[in-house]
């Protein structure tokens, strides 16, 4: 008999007899399966047993047996079952309102980040999915051999696209799109705006929908469409079909009607644009260029291809095109021509040159992912850990179901309902904490335009249920598998302890507590480099400059003498470039040695008029034609990156022209702190009309001189689109982005610092409401408040001690890192970020307690310890 | 002659039903069968056999007996029904009869 209780038949062979069996038949075939099992086992051992017992159960799956009773079984009372799951969910969730509140406050903050994070990362990834013909649009691609190995780019010669329909089959539609950034003038405003030539079929290809208007508008070629953002800049909100507006492209002006408006892109289609427009009408197209030069204009096409189509055949008819380029341009061959589908294009990028979409943005989509995940774990913790306490609670019901004999997967069941309940609460007010406050605030600061588009986007529909799913699991498999393994007879007798000092919950509050610290630490230390770098010094004077741009060289003397002729103007000098914006480079030869340098040249007083430091050597002298001619002033990392001495004992070569090396000056920014000073040398170029010009105010009169500066700009300059600005402004966007992420990680590391207190204040006061009677004994007794709040707090403490340790190991490496990729300039993980934060948590352990001894201390033990 | 049919099987299930006695089901019919003659029959067959029995009316059966080795499960346990032991007899006559009507080996030699 001992035999029998120690081995039992095979279960999954037996669940499966279960699971198929006909509910009347079940008994007494599994009971003689039962019974054989037993005799085999003391006949022939186990193994035997085992195998039979498994033969029985397959041999007994005959049609007559078989009736799939659980499911037939479940059918009459599942509505009511489930039902029964919910209600009992629905009424703790209302006893335990504190703890729900804290559980749903951080899964819906939680989710809100994460769908913010996932709009913005599907924004990459999905971007221009949403139209119809996805499946049939490929992009012509073609592949050439360079010297680094072969390369693809995205473009293919102008004339390609005439030749589709005679020589690809199964083609329905085709269009070449050829991108500019023409000078957009309306109401004697202008703009440059990113627009699209494109053929009429390209309207046919890809669908919009429009506001006014309709798509076939662009078959006239005097007729544009506007997105709805331009079309609302522009007009404003009437609707502006027939109005006119005109391009300039290359000096050449032309007049074009509005004929359509699409409605909101969402920033969710392929291509960037703000105007669709008819290629016919490109300046470009209506004068007659040579064969030759035709085939080396190179721009986007695009082809639908009709049913039936195959692409391998489409790749093959190409060859037809790759041996007319190279017949037409034989020193710029192609190697072959291919084909890319439209839904692969986000896939390509990187590894095509020239592409519809070059660029990925990886850094910020690992940012915002990281945030919604740090935000998410902590909010699931803390669900964790608070369910698993608040169960203890519950300890009875889960006892006396067991005894009327519910089974361990009903009672897995019932708690999952509940996480679903709760769960469910928290992803609808996460879109609405999303779709109102969160992505408003996160819009602002990334000029995004993302929407959370529940009626067309069926994706955020899949995005949320798999939420759901994932978040309702995670929470809930761990505390209802722990609470459901209880055994009924310890529960019932009171044995049962349930650990709020278990190992889990001080491993995941440890959790939480490094998340905080480590997005605490970012925050500090990124607003910390902020700081420093707006007081950084710039290495110039920049107060009192206003730079200008000369769009045609025709306008430079004019403009220059009538600015030079304004009485607040103290100097103008020019320059190719100016400081505050990217510089060329140059490569230049010292010696054997070839280097890539930033290389500026502007007037000779242009170093002077910037109050650049000298450091040694001099400055340029205008009356020196030597110094117009070869001569060059160099910064401090030129001489420190080559290895150099002042003075030169060697000339530098730039263009197979010899410079001299006069002077030195100090280091100074001319692109922002995210990037090192370069190497740099500043010629003064004997040139006379240069692309900018930098004027030197009165002290404090550039801000209020900017109108009179602008007026006479428009005055000089007949098309253009007047970009002056204060040399004090060069780095605004930068700034605003800067101070835009910095926003974003105080936020995030607030509400962390938020969630992971909620969760502590939570574990405490349950642990406290647990054992009050403890400390009340403890009171009477004579305890003080020291011993009082010693005990509660040393474990807490403890939990901080080892989050310090390992967070600021993290931090230091991983925040270095992410500081890196934002500034070249920063002071690192230093001590201020790192006891910052690990204060404020310290300070955060400690209100908790605070609050909860003072439960105790008011609280009155003779009531406590009578009740009971 | 209006049908008792009975498969070999079914007719030997029958038989060790009636033997048995009040004890008999699934397990014991299978036991019995293998002590009797000594052929070992599947468990699934010789259930088959008794619900077709059951089915044709040749038994009854009711619940009863759980014992530990079945996990506390009881045991249909099958009986002989009235039309059941006639079938019985029916096939034995139906036996007998043919069997009495076999030639006399002794004859064979005659014909060889």
């Amino acid at each position: 008999m001992d035999k029998k209780r120690n081995y039992y038949p095979p279960r999954l062979a037996d669940r499966f007899l279960e699971f198929y069996c006909l509910p009347e038949r079940l008994e007494q075939i599994q009971g003689d399966a039962y019974e054989i099992f037993y005799m085999d086992l003391e006949e022939r051992g186990l193994a035997y047993a085992r195998f039979r017992f498994i033969f029985h159960v397959f041999s007994f799956f005959k049609w007559s047996n078989i009736g799939f009773s659980k499911f037939m079984h479940l059918k009459n009372n599942n509505g009511v079952m489930i039902r029964s799951y919910f209600k009992i969910g629905w009424r703790n969730i209302l006893k335990q309102k504190g703890t729900t509140f804290i559980s749903v406050f951080g899964l819906s903050c939680a989710v809100g980040c994460c769908i913010v994070a996932y709009l913005f990362i599907a924004n990459i990834w999905f971007k221009g999915l949403n139209q119809p013909n996805k499946d049939e649009i490929y992009q012509l691609v073609y592949t050439t051999e360079e010297v680094e190995g072969p390369v693809t780019y995205g473009t293919v010669a102008e004339p390609v696209a005439e030749l589709i329909p005679d020589n690809l089959n199964k083609v329905k539609n085709h269009t070449k799109v050829l991108m500019e950034f023409p000078l957009l003038i309306q109401d004697n405003e202008s703009y440059y705006e990113r627009s699209l030539y494109v053929e009429p079929s390209y309207m046919e290809m890809f669908q919009y929908r429009m506001e006014f208007g309709y798509p076939g508008a662009l078959r006239e070629t005097d007729q544009v469409i506007l997105t709805h953002q331009l079309s609302e800049k522009l007009f404003g909100d009437i609707n502006p079909i027939g109005q006119e507006l005109s391009l300039v492209i290359n000096g050449e002006e032309k007049l074009y009607k509005v004929g359509g408006v699409l409605q909101d892109l969402k920033d969710m289609d392929m291509f960037n644009f703000e105007l669709l427009v008819n290629i016919e009408s490109h300046p470009y197209r209506t004068t007659d260029i040579p064969l030759k030069d035709a085939w080396s204009n190179e721009l986007w096409t695009f082809i639908q291809v009709g049913e039936g189509a195959e692409i391998d055949q489409l790749e093959s008819e190409l060859d037809v095109f790759t041996q007319i380029q190279n017949e037409i341009n034989p020193d710029k061959p192609y190697t072959k021509m291919g084909l890319i589908a439209y839904s692969d294009i986000i896939y390509n990028v990187g590894k095509i040159e020239r592409g519809v979409r070059d660029f990925l943005g990886i850094g910020p989509q690992i940012l915002l992912g990281t945030i919604g995940l740090f935000i998410l774990l902590l909010a699931v913790f803390n669900y964790i850990n608070l369910s698993v306490l608040m169960a203890s609670k519950r300890l009875k019901e889960i006892g006396v179901r067991k005894v009327i004999g519910s089974k361990r997967s009903q009672l897995v069941f019932q708690f999952l309902s509940e996480n679903l309940l709760v769960c469910f609460f928290a992803i609808f007010l996460g879109c609405l904490l999303a779709g109102f406050i969160f992505l408003p605030g996160f819009n602002d600061i990334a000029s995004k335009n993302l929407q959370i588009d529940l009626f067309r986007d069926k994706k955020i529909w899949i995005f949320l249920g798999a939420m759901l799913l994932i978040v309702t699991l995670i929470t809930g498999l761990y505390p209802a598998t722990y609470l459901s393994s209880f055994k009924p007879i310890r529960i019932l007798k009171g044995n049962q302890k349930i650990g709020s000092k278990s190992v889990f919950t001080s491993v995941l509050l440890s959790f939480q507590f490094i998340l905080a610290i480590i997005s605490m630490v970012a925050a500090i230390a990124f607003v910390q480099t902020n700081h420093i770098n707006s007081n950084r010094d710039w290495g110039y004077s920049s107060a009192d400059k206003i730079i200008v741009n000369v769009p045609d060289s025709k306008d430079y003397v004019p403009l220059r003498n009538k600015l030079s002729a304004l009485s607040s103007v103290i100097e103008v000098s020019g320059s190719q470039d100016y400081v505050g914006n990217w510089i060329g480079e140059k490569e230049v030869e010292m010696g054997d040695e070839k280097y890539s340098i930033n290389f500026l040249s502007a007037e000779s007083n242009y170093p002077e008029l910037l109050d650049l430091e000298l450091r040694e050597g001099r400055m340029f002298n205008p009356d020196l034609i030597t110094d117009t001619q070869e001569s060059l002033l160099v910064n401090q990392t030129f001489l420190d990156q080559f290895g150099l001495e002042f003075p030169l004992d060697q000339t530098v070569t730039i263009d197979s022209a010899d410079y001299h090396v006069i002077g030195v000056v100090e280091d100074f920014h001319t692109t922002f702190f995210k990037n090192a000073i370069e190497p740099m040398a500043i010629r003064a170029s004997s040139d006379s009309v240069f692309n900018y010009l930098t004027l030197k105010m009165n002290p404090g009169s550039a801000e209020s001189s900017m109108e009179t500066v602008k007026k006479i700009w428009h005055e000089t300059v007949q098309l253009g689109l007047f970009e002056g600005k204060l040399q004090t402004e060069v780095f605004e966007n930068e700034i605003a982005d800067v101070n835009g992420v910095s926003k974003l990680i105080s936020f995030s590391a607030t509400l962390s610092v938020i969630l992971a207190l909620l969760g502590l204040f939570g574990l405490v006061s349950l642990n406290m409401t647990a054992h009050i009677k403890d400390y009340c004994i403890r009171k009477v007794f004579g305890a003080n408040i020291e011993d009082l709040s010693k005990k509660l707090l040393k474990r807490y403490v403890i939990i901080w001690g080892i989050a310090a340790v390992i967070g600021s190991v993290f931090s230091v490496f991983f925040i270095s890192s992410f500081l890196d990729s934002f500034f070249a300039f920063h002071s690192g993980v230093g001590i201020i970020p790192l006891g910052f934060a690990l204060f404020i948590l310290l300070a955060v352990v400690m209100t908790t307690v605070a609050s909860q001894i003072w439960k105790v201390i008011k609280a009155n033990p003779a009531v406590i310890l009578k009740s009971e | 002659m209006k049908g008792y049919h009975l498969g070999e099987l079914e007719e030997l299930v029958l038989l060790i039903v009636g033997i048995l006695d009040q004890e008999a089901y699934g397990v014991s019919v299978a036991e019995e069968i293998k002590n009797q003659i000594g052929r070992k029959v599947n468990i699934s067959a010789i259930h088959t056999v008794l619900n077709r029995l059951e089915e044709k009316g040749f038994v009854k059966s009711h619940m009863g007996g759980a014992t530990e080795e079945r996990g506390g499960r009881r045991k249909r346990l099958f009986s002989l029904s009235a039309s059941g032991r006639a079938a019985i007899n029916e096939v034995k006559l139906v036996r007998n009869r043919l069997y009495d009507q076999l030639p006399p080996l002794a004859l064979d030699f005659s014909n060889g």
